[in-house]
């Protein structure tokens, strides 16, 4: 196997001033010795080390601040590490800032075209592929106007296309998968998954860990700088989940809040609190309190939130669990932008038409969190439960979580 | 590796120097024209002061002046906006695989690109006088080869030193003003300098300026001495700027 990629032991640090040394207090500062007193060092990465072989995706997981943007920076061999080294082979092109050299006042074709040619292409190569990316990022109408007068989606669609049209040996991608709506997210994933199965390297990030998860054939999960942990998907997320608990925690704690609570027999909640769920009501199709469904039944799941001043906007996730299994969830990333403007004091109204699933006990666990998913705001886990009961008897032993309506009969044959 | 080919290098620079002329005038309703606005304001400043208010009994004035304000503004403007270009262009400098001192070479030849553009107005006042350039303009483009290595050496140079002391823009704006005066540009170099003669062209764009002029207004070829010393400050210059760069660039990355 061979190593495309590889971070030895890399440790990176910034020295923050609080406003930048003029070049009368760099001569003072050398003519004296002394250390400014305005400087302040922080760590942003601290003795990562990894290896990424020829064909791999490597997932790099931790929340915003916890120093993907520079590692990765630091991969392309932008800027130089503080101490260890980036070792590197074949040409590694990065996507780290979407839309880098454009111009608002030129137009989407010129900025395409310049960013084609950023990208290590010949002006003939460019053109060659100009009306397929155009087309990617579903532009056709206004690749001719200026940028500054395209909305933001249709900026990164343009950006995201004209940086994965041009196929490196290794891409290296920040947080792009947050480009557009879902349905062109799903596009762009389409994108790098065939990018990989020519044979492509890829190395992504996400705060997400979903994304990275269908993706990745090895995550490290990185926190303040340093690796917590890199291997498998699954054991990263696990991991990943940990380190978000444990972040909430401390965060909880500054905050004066209780982290972790039990509730009832089996229910668990903890958050900050800087957001909370007030109420959660499961209710039927005719608005009873649904502590029976029948299967295939309507559910309606009525979430009451409060949130403090400073708090803009929430994300939230909705599930159906059954010990221990995941039977569905749903998450919204941005409260505000998906289904409305918050009061101080909000309901949200969410209907399953149809919930097919096998009779037995079944919770419904709800959680907000901030938009850049960074603690836990409150969650609520197994603390609402419902019953599913069959609709129409069935004759057959069924086992997991789904009901799929078995008919089965003999066929005799001659 | 892929991307390094000569005709790729080509088309980055082409590209970026006309992004840079697009976008410098793009939303402005006299366009690439403004280009030649500040040397025409300035020659007819100059030609009013120094041709009536104070002669200098300089013969051929206008375009004894003109022919000099032309490689003057390329080398001003670019050196000047050479401390911003790496602030201002933090994306691309940010970006993997792109090298920054591109952006100071397309600054350069955007610069020069407004020079060209102008000609036509100095061979036009140079006709006018009955005077046409002739086979000595066949020493322009050593002439802007030097001052171009000299522009770009610069630029690199007060470009990375700025990202770290922002300082250094208005200690160019000065130094720039300053030079203004020591450069050839609306006067002649005066006889009585005697001795000094070799000092004062030790100052490249002098040396430069009195070639142009030479080849423009009086259809001789350039002295060689000056222009040979010019050549070789301007190398010095390049390469120590350069230098400079290349030493400096992974910490810009984190500052800009």
């Amino acid at each position: 196997m061979q190593v495309v990629l590889a971070a030895e032991g890399v440790s990176k640090r910034f020295r923050t001033t609080r406003w930048r040394p003029t070049l009368k207090e760099s001569l003072l500062q050398r003519i004296t010795g002394g250390g400014s007193a305005t400087d302040e060092e922080v760590w942003a990465l601290r003795d990562v080390s990894f290896e990424v072989t020829r064909g791999d995706a490597f997932g790099i997981v931790g929340h915003n601040g916890a120093g993907k943007s520079t590692l990765l920076r630091l991969l392309c061999g932008v800027g130089r590490p503080t101490s260890g080294r980036v070792r590197r082979q074949g040409y590694v092109h990065g996507l780290l800032e979407l839309g880098s050299g454009f111009h608002g006042d030129l137009t989407g074709r010129e900025n395409l075209r310049t960013g084609g040619i950023l990208s290590g292409f010949t002006d003939h190569e460019v053109r060659s592929r100009e009306e397929a990316i155009i087309a990617f990022a579903e532009l056709e109408d206004t690749i001719d106007q200026p940028v500054r007068t395209y909305s933001s989606g249709m900026y990164l669609r343009l950006a995201f296309a004209v940086a994965t049209h041009f196929d490196p040996d290794v891409l290296v991608v920040d947080e792009v998968l947050a480009v557009g709506d879902a349905r062109f997210q799903a596009k762009c994933l389409d994108r790098l998954r065939a990018f990989r199965t020519r044979g492509g390297t890829l190395v992504i990030t996400s705060h997400v860990a979903e994304h990275l998860q269908t993706l990745c054939d090895e995550v490290l999960v990185l926190e303040e700088g340093r690796v917590v942990m890199s291997g498998d998907p699954e054991e990263a997320m696990q991991c990943y989940e940990d380190v978000l608990a444990r972040r909430t925690e401390r965060r909880a704690a500054t905050l004066g809040a209780d982290p972790r609570q039990l509730v009832g027999e089996h229910g668990i909640r903890h958050g900050t609190r800087e957001a909370t769920i007030t109420a959660v009501r499961l209710l039927d199709a005719e608005g009873h309190a649904a502590e029976r469904l029948p299967s295939g039944g309507e559910l309606v799941v009525e979430i009451e939130f409060e949130r403090a001043a400073g708090v803009r906007d929430v994300a939230l996730t909705l599930a159906i669990h059954r010990e221990g299994a995941k039977a569905f969830e749903l998450s919204i990333e941005s409260v505000t932008a998906t289904v409305g403007t918050l009061d101080g004091r909000s309901v949200l109204h969410c209907r399953l038409p149809r919930v097919p699933l096998l009779p037995g006990p079944y919770w419904v666990n709800v959680g907000l969190y901030p938009t850049d998913w960074s603690v836990v705001y409150d969650y609520h886990w197994q603390m609402h439960g419902f019953g599913v009961t069959d609709a129409t008897p069935s004759s057959f032993e069924r086992a997991g979580v789904v009901d799929i309506a078995p008919e089965c009969t003999l066929v005799r044959r001659a | 590796m892929r991307g390094r080919s000569v005709r790729q290098r080509f088309d980055l620079v082409r590209s970026l120097v006309q992004r840079e002329f697009v976008t410098s005038y793009r939303r402005s309703a006299l366009g690439w024209a403004w280009s030649l606005l500040l040397p025409l304001a300035q020659l007819a400043v100059l030609v009013v002061v120094f041709q009536y208010l104070v002669p200098l009994g300089i013969a051929r004035y206008p375009a004894f002046v003109f022919g000099a304000l032309l490689p003057w503004t390329w080398f001003s403007t670019s050196v000047t906006q050479g401390c911003g270009t790496f602030i201002a262009s933090g994306d691309l400098v940010r970006r993997p695989g792109f090298e920054p001192a591109v952006l100071i070479v397309a600054s350069a030849l955007a610069g020069f690109v407004s020079y060209v553009l102008a000609l036509p107005i100095l061979i036009g006042m140079l006709w006018v006088e009955g005077r046409p350039p002739g086979p000595s303009l066949m020493w322009f483009p050593l002439l802007a080869a030097i001052e171009g290595v000299l522009i770009v050496g610069l630029g690199l140079a007060v470009g990375t030193l700025n990202v770290f002391y922002r300082d250094v823009q208005y200690v160019v704006g000065v130094v720039v003003m300053l030079l203004f005066y020591l450069t050839p540009v609306f006067y002649e170099i005066p006889a009585t300098l005697g001795a000094w003669r070799g000092v004062y062209l030790l100052n490249p764009m002098a040396a430069l300026i009195e070639g142009y002029r030479a080849i423009f207004l009086h259809g001789t070829s350039p002295d060689v001495f000056p222009i040979l010393t010019a050549a070789a400050v301007s190398a010095v210059v390049a390469v120590a700027g350069y230098a400079a760069y290349r030493r400096a660039i992974p910490d810009v990355v984190d500052l800009v």
